[in-house]
């Protein structure tokens, strides 16, 4: 009988039912959509934070040390080197899906047509394949990520697997201005330990320093300065999370942590404990976060990831509120019919289950609606914005659920608290 | 005022006051749209300015050099700061670099201003504190590193020169100058005495410098140059910047100013992709919300199907009952519209301190237009109901079809 009465309820009242179910789906899309969008935002932002270049500097650890020990002259000091397959070793720690990108440099004075120039080796679009422990690691990188502001303003990035050989190099502005050289041509770069003929690829135009100097690739670098299979500092981009207590605390002093806080620093994103399994891999090396870019990202994250929460917060209350209303409304609507029902003699507690099951049944076929155009509603957002999806979380549709249902009991107490209130023969008669 | 319209509006308010609980349903509704609308708006207007603000943090977007190889001048520099409009100007730093010799090691000794340096440069990680007089110094991390420096430590960099006629030597201490015996010509030892008042880390090339005061450094080297590179932050987009720039390079003589590409092409990137999250975001939500509403009065109008019909069988116009539905949908939409608007300022505000801790920009633009809108969507809402239920024969809506 209750099923029958329920079905019958449908069938006769599908419109009424219809308006509530669309409303709640309307409702159910917008926290979809919003929620969805609030849990990736961070993700996605960090990743357009990337733009911003690396935020940790990879050096050789005694680089500090030996002039102090030993008092040398800068001009004679000897120059320390890291070898060229620890760079194999990002790929090999916790946080390694985290390093989006990196590139090792090697800089050294060299003469070009007799004059000084500043030359820097480095990786273009590098395919690095890393063999440990009989896993292979394989990662394109290289500095191409790591220079997005760069404008080429002649000729192309220096293409690493596309170019014959490793002659060729990509020249800032202002150098390619004071030497003459425009993409294409070739020219001889010299220094102690020899000398190269090298091909432009491309003039850029970067706004700092680097328009004076002259990019070339690792292994010229390296016969250049005569340090084969060596490189001074490798530049890393890697997404984090924004320091918190916990992360200013290690940065101290990892050995002063709990064990348990010790775990969560660990296995946290933090640029600290990013730069602490850098420096567990590759022992001879010491990583430091660049705190212009590692600072300013974890500052702007926390910024839009609390603007999204609220934003979601509010649209949230306002699909609550909207469901709740139209919910309380189509309730208190029938109230001639479930007088009826009253003085024909059922219980309150009848009538109440069988309201109830009708519109959470109603309010979970407009969910499930919901769900799906909040899910078309957070792609086109992800598409339109970052040009991505953006990932579904299992939790979200679990919680819309839970709202919803919790929205519809909660809209649908007012009104069935009145209709327990109601005399029959009043609201049958007509005046209410 | 003539009799028929007394009745009309008197029609109307008693509706409204009668049936007070649906109105408030369908009130709620039109407030909850209102508010959505009018705080979404005022934040996607003041978000663009706000999130600029935090991209600060990145430091100078702008620097300033010696456009012929010697020295800024502060009349150049100040010059210069004209043209940035100054509700956009962050701050600026000077900055003077000496080389000089420490334990006979040279090192890099930078004077600047600490008093805005961290306008500049905000991302500074400072042990100790930032110098605040005189004799303080703000070491680089390195350096600390290389000469054993703390926290609370002195050193003393000496600067050597030949001492010649023309020499103000006021500042020099009768013990620092020497007399080479063979030549007769005076050599100075100057010694500046500091105390190190806090270690800088950054992670970049600051930590390879010395900072001391302006006046520390020119009484070092007993000459005040000027700067060699004057950093600027200014909370402008890259395109004004640009502008301010051009400006600059071509009416301050002396000076050659840039934008700090790594900073402001990353900058426009970022917050674009920022802005346009905030604004689709908006629009989805406004769009949901507005169908939201107009459903929710749809299913008060609905309800009145019997009331329509009782009209129309004592013999109502359909232009008149159309008119009234139409005026109270269109008294509620005002109402929720006024009501939601000054919502929508308030919840704005909190949002702006808890994420941004300052004031929204009041929009009064928003408010007329969120009174519009509420206004038009529920006189919709009501028309397409209202429609149907005049179209329909009396007889049938009476009885309950």
């Amino acid at each position: 009988m209750f099923f029958r009465m329920i079905t019958g309820a449908f069938r006769r009242q599908w419109k009424k039912m219809l308006m509530i179910a669309m409303t709640v789906a309307l409702g159910a899309s917008i926290a979809t959509a919003m929620l969805n969008v609030m849990l990736s935002v961070g993700d996605k932002i960090n990743e357009e934070l990337k733009a911003y270049g690396s935020n940790i500097t990879v050096v050789p650890r005694s680089e500090a040390v030996i002039s102090h020990l030993y008092d040398v002259d800068e001009t004679e000091e000897q120059a320390e080197y890291l070898p060229e397959e620890t760079l194999g070793e990002f790929l090999t720690i916790f946080w390694a899906n985290n390093i989006v990108d990196f590139t090792p440099l090697l800089d050294t004075p060299a003469t070009v047509n007799g004059q000084e120039v500043p030359v820097v080796g480095a990786w273009f679009d590098h395919h690095l394949a890393f063999v440990k422990k009989g896993t292979t690691y394989e990662r394109n990188t290289g500095i191409i990520n790591l220079r997005s502001w760069w404008d080429i303003t002649d000729g192309t990035w220096l293409d690493e697997a596309k170019l014959k050989g490793d002659r060729y190099a990509m020249v800032g502005q202002k150098l390619a201005a004071t030497l003459s050289l425009k993409a294409g041509d070739t020219f001889t770069v010299a220094t102690d330990h020899g000398t190269e003929t090298l091909t432009v690829t491309g003039i850029f135009e970067s706004g700092d320093d680097e328009e004076g100097m002259l990019f070339t690739t690792l292994s010229t670098a390296q016969r250049l300065t005569g340090a084969e299979g060596q490189y001074k500092k490798a530049e890393v981009s890697a997404i984090t999370s924004p320091d918190d207590e916990l992360a200013v605390k290690a940065a101290k002093n990892p050995d002063l942590l709990t064990g348990d806080e010790y775990d969560l620093w660990y296995c946290t994103a933090y640029v600290s404990s990013i730069c602490f399994q850098i420096q567990e891999a590759i022992p001879q090396a010491s990583a430091s976060a660049v705190r212009q870019i590692a600072d300013s990202e974890g500052k702007i994250l926390e910024k839009t990831e609390l603007l999204m929460a609220l934003i979601t917060l509010m649209s949230l209350i306002g699909a609550t509120l909207g469901i709740s209303n139209l919910v309380t409304s189509g309730v208190m609507e029938r109230s001639a019919e479930l007088a009826l029902m009253k003085a024909v003699g059922a219980k309150n507690g009848q009538i109440t289950r069988l309201i109830l099951t009708e519109i959470i049944l109603t309010a979970l076929v407009g969910a499930a609606v919901g769900y799906f155009m909040g899910y078309a509603f957070a792609q086109i957002i992800g598409q339109r914005v970052f040009s991505s999806s953006i990932e579904m979380s299992g939790m979200v549709a679990f919680l819309v659920t839970i709202l919803v249902i919790a929205v519809t009991l909660v809209g649908s107490l007012p009104a069935v608290r009145m209709i327990l209130r109601l005399r029959p023969s009043e609201v049958l008669h007509g005046g209410h | 005022m003539n009799k028929k319209h007394r009745m009309f509006i008197r029609m109307v308010m008693a509706s409204l006051l009668r049936r007070r609980s649906r109105m408030i349903v369908a009130l709620l509704a039109i407030v909850v749209g209102a508010t959505i609308l009018s705080g979404l708006g005022m934040i996607y207007y003041d978000v663009p300015r706000q999130m600029s603000a935090q991209f600060r943090s990145y430091g100078a977007n702008v620097i300033l050099t010696p456009s012929d190889g010697t020295a800024l001048k502060d009349s150049a520099v100040n010059q210069s700061m004209a043209f940035f409009p100054s509700e956009q100007l962050e701050g600026y730093t000077p900055y003077r670099y000496e080389n000089t010799k420490l334990h006979n090691l040279p090192v890099t000794l930078a004077g600047t201003d600490f008093a805005s340096v961290l306008k500049t440069s905000p991302y500074w990680h400072i042990a100790g504190t930032l110098p605040n007089q005189n004799g303080q110094t703000l070491v680089g991390k390195h350096i600390a590193e290389q000469f054993g420096l703390r926290v609370g430590d002195s050193l003393e960099p000496i600067n050597s020169f030949e001492v010649t006629e023309d020499m103000d030597v006021t500042a020099l201490l009768p013990e620092e100058v020497y007399t080479d015996p063979a030549t007769g010509e005076r050599y100075c030892d100057h010694i500046l005495s500091l105390t190190v008042a806090g270690i800088l880390e950054t992670g970049g090339s600051e930590e390879d410098y010395i900072y001391v005061t302006l006046s520390d450094l020119k009484d070092f080297t007993l000459t005040d140059r000027g700067y060699d590179i004057v950093e600027v932050s200014a909370a402008a987009r890259e395109d004004a910047l640009k502008g301010y720039l051009t400006a600059i390079n071509q009416q301050v003589s002396g000076v050659s100013a840039k934008v700090v590409k790594r900073v402001t092409a990353s900058e426009s990137t970022v917050l674009s992709k920022l802005e346009s999250l905030v604004l689709i975001v908006t629009i989805v939500v406004l769009a949901l919300t507005m169908i939201c509403v107009a459903t929710t009065m749809m299913a008060v109008i609905t309800e009145r199907r019997r009331e329509i019909g009782l009209r129309k069988a004592l013999g109502a116009l359909d232009s008149s009952i159309v008119a009234e539905f139409l005026s109270e949908g269109l008294v509620l939409g005002g109402i929720g519209g006024l009501i939601g608007s000054i919502l929508g300022y308030l919840f704005a505000d909190v949002v702006s301190m808890n994420v941004f801790s300052s004031a929204i920009t009041f929009r009064p633009l928003l408010l007329p237009i969120t009174i519009v809108v509420s206004v038009v969507v529920t006189g919709l809402a009501c028309l397409i109901p209202i429609r149907s239920a005049v179209d329909v024969d009396p007889a049938l809506v009476l009885k309950g079809e």
